[in-house]
């Protein structure tokens, strides 16, 4: 009877990585009421379960609370346990001007108490990259998920900031940094 | 206050409150009571800021925005990066197509008819890739028959003599015709003309435009192939 739980508990965990791994839909990660259905009531125990098995690949199941606070509005995802290292990140394709930009701007939304209008936000960030590359890169940012921009142009920080970045390291992160000699 | 991040607990909601419900007795017309109605509702929503403020100020992420702004303009790109990139976990995932999407795909690919046959409904033969028609064929299709054929370019002859009087005319000009299938067929019949050396064509090298004149006797020389274009007319 052991073997036969044991056994179903290991297709369990597979059915869910399969699941969690494969792009369904637009955006990356499963619903929490999807996991239900493809895994049964006690899918937050499989994935526990999941999570620790995929630890030696450097990876982990994430949980981005929905909006209503639910376990089935929740998405869930699987992503880097670690950050990676700069050079790895510049291997992937990103450009360093891009990701500054992007850092620059979840601080920014944050210190506005999580809304910034988007005009407030091209002023602050024009000081310190050109026009071309703020429009661009916002707007490409807004499309991936990383920020959400309401019917107002207010901008938010997106449901993929919140999966992907540990935002309160990054303020911290900013916080602590010693700012560069001036140039000579 | 909505459109911008300014403090929403600049607004005193108390104060406008009994503003609104000290004028409410002098509404009389529905009009004034919509506007009334929708004060009301914007006052909501700022209420409603004012709860996602406090909520976020309480968080860990609350730091004095004057600090953080500051400390982002002197940092360097790089270190913005860096600070990104260290509180950075990318989702891990697989693009890829699944057996039975593969599936799907090979049922759609195999049930799909050629182009050809899909625009055929909509657009007619639009999809057969564009042909020589020689006059063969043409015969052989029963467009006309041999001694039609000739008649046309006999007939359309005379009226190019008739037209140019031993002058250039403009092409466009002398295949002009109310209908489309006339006007193609003109431009049929002529090309034979000229290949026959039976007419001349020049073309105007600033202006494209083609010229076209009767020839009494059969012209002499190399011939050259020029391709007009008859949709213009259209």
């Amino acid at each position: 009877m052991e073997s036969q739980d044991k056994a179903l508990l290991e297709r369990k965990v597979r059915k869910a990585f399969q699941v969690l791994v494969l792009q369904r839909g637009r955006n990356p990660g499963v619903k929490g009421w999807e996991m239900k259905r493809y895994l049964g009531r006690d899918y937050k125990k499989i994935i526990e379960v999941l999570s620790e098995d995929v630890s030696g690949l450097g990876l982990e199941v994430f949980e981005v609370k929905g909006a209503d606070g639910t376990d089935d509005s929740s998405r869930f995802l699987l992503r880097f346990r670690e950050p990676p290292s700069v050079s790895e990140a510049e291997t992937s394709g990103i450009r360093i001007d891009d990701l500054a930009v992007l850092a620059a701007t979840i601080a920014f939304i944050n210190s506005k108490q999580g809304r910034a209008a988007r005009r407030e936000v091209e002023i602050f960030l024009r000081e310190k990259f050109p026009k071309w590359r703020v429009e661009y890169s916002l707007d490409r940012y807004v499309k991936r998920g990383y920020l959400e921009q309401d019917d107002r142009t207010m901008l938010h920080t997106g449901w993929r900031t919140h999966a992907e970045v540990d935002e309160k390291t990054l303020m911290t992160l900013i916080l602590s940094r010693a700012q560069a000699a001036p140039k000579k | 206050m909505e459109t911008s991040s300014a403090n929403p607990f600049d607004v005193d909601i108390k104060e406008k409150i009994l503003l609104l419900k000290n004028r409410l007795p002098e509404w009389k017309l529905l009009e004034e009571l919509l506007v009334d109605s929708e004060a009301m509702l914007e006052l909501t929503q700022i209420v409603k800021l004012q709860d996602e403020w406090l909520k976020h100020r309480a968080s860990s992420l609350y730091i004095d925005p004057l600090l953080i702004q500051l400390k982002v303009k002197l940092l360097q790109k790089e270190a913005l990066t860096e600070a990104f990139v260290k509180s950075w976990h990318p989702v891990a995932q697989v693009d890829q197509i699944s057996p039975k999407g593969l599936e799907k795909a090979f049922v759609y690919w195999r049930d799909l008819s050629s182009i050809a046959e899909r625009f055929k409904e909509e657009f007619g033969n639009y999809g057969i890739k564009p042909g020589v028609v020689d006059y063969q064929e043409l015969i052989t299709l029963g467009v006309f028959t041999k001694n039609q054929f000739e008649q046309g370019l006999n007939e359309l002859q005379a009226e190019l003599m008739e037209k140019s009087e031993g002058d250039w005319i403009d092409y466009m000009e002398f295949i002009k015709s109310p209908d489309t299938e006339t006007r193609v067929l003109r431009a049929y019949l002529l090309a034979f003309l000229v290949s026959e050396g039976r007419a001349s064509l020049k073309t105007e090298p600033l202006t494209s435009k083609v010229y076209i004149a009767a020839l009494g006797a059969k012209a002499i020389g190399l011939p050259k192939s020029v391709a007009i274009s008859l949709a213009g007319g259209d």
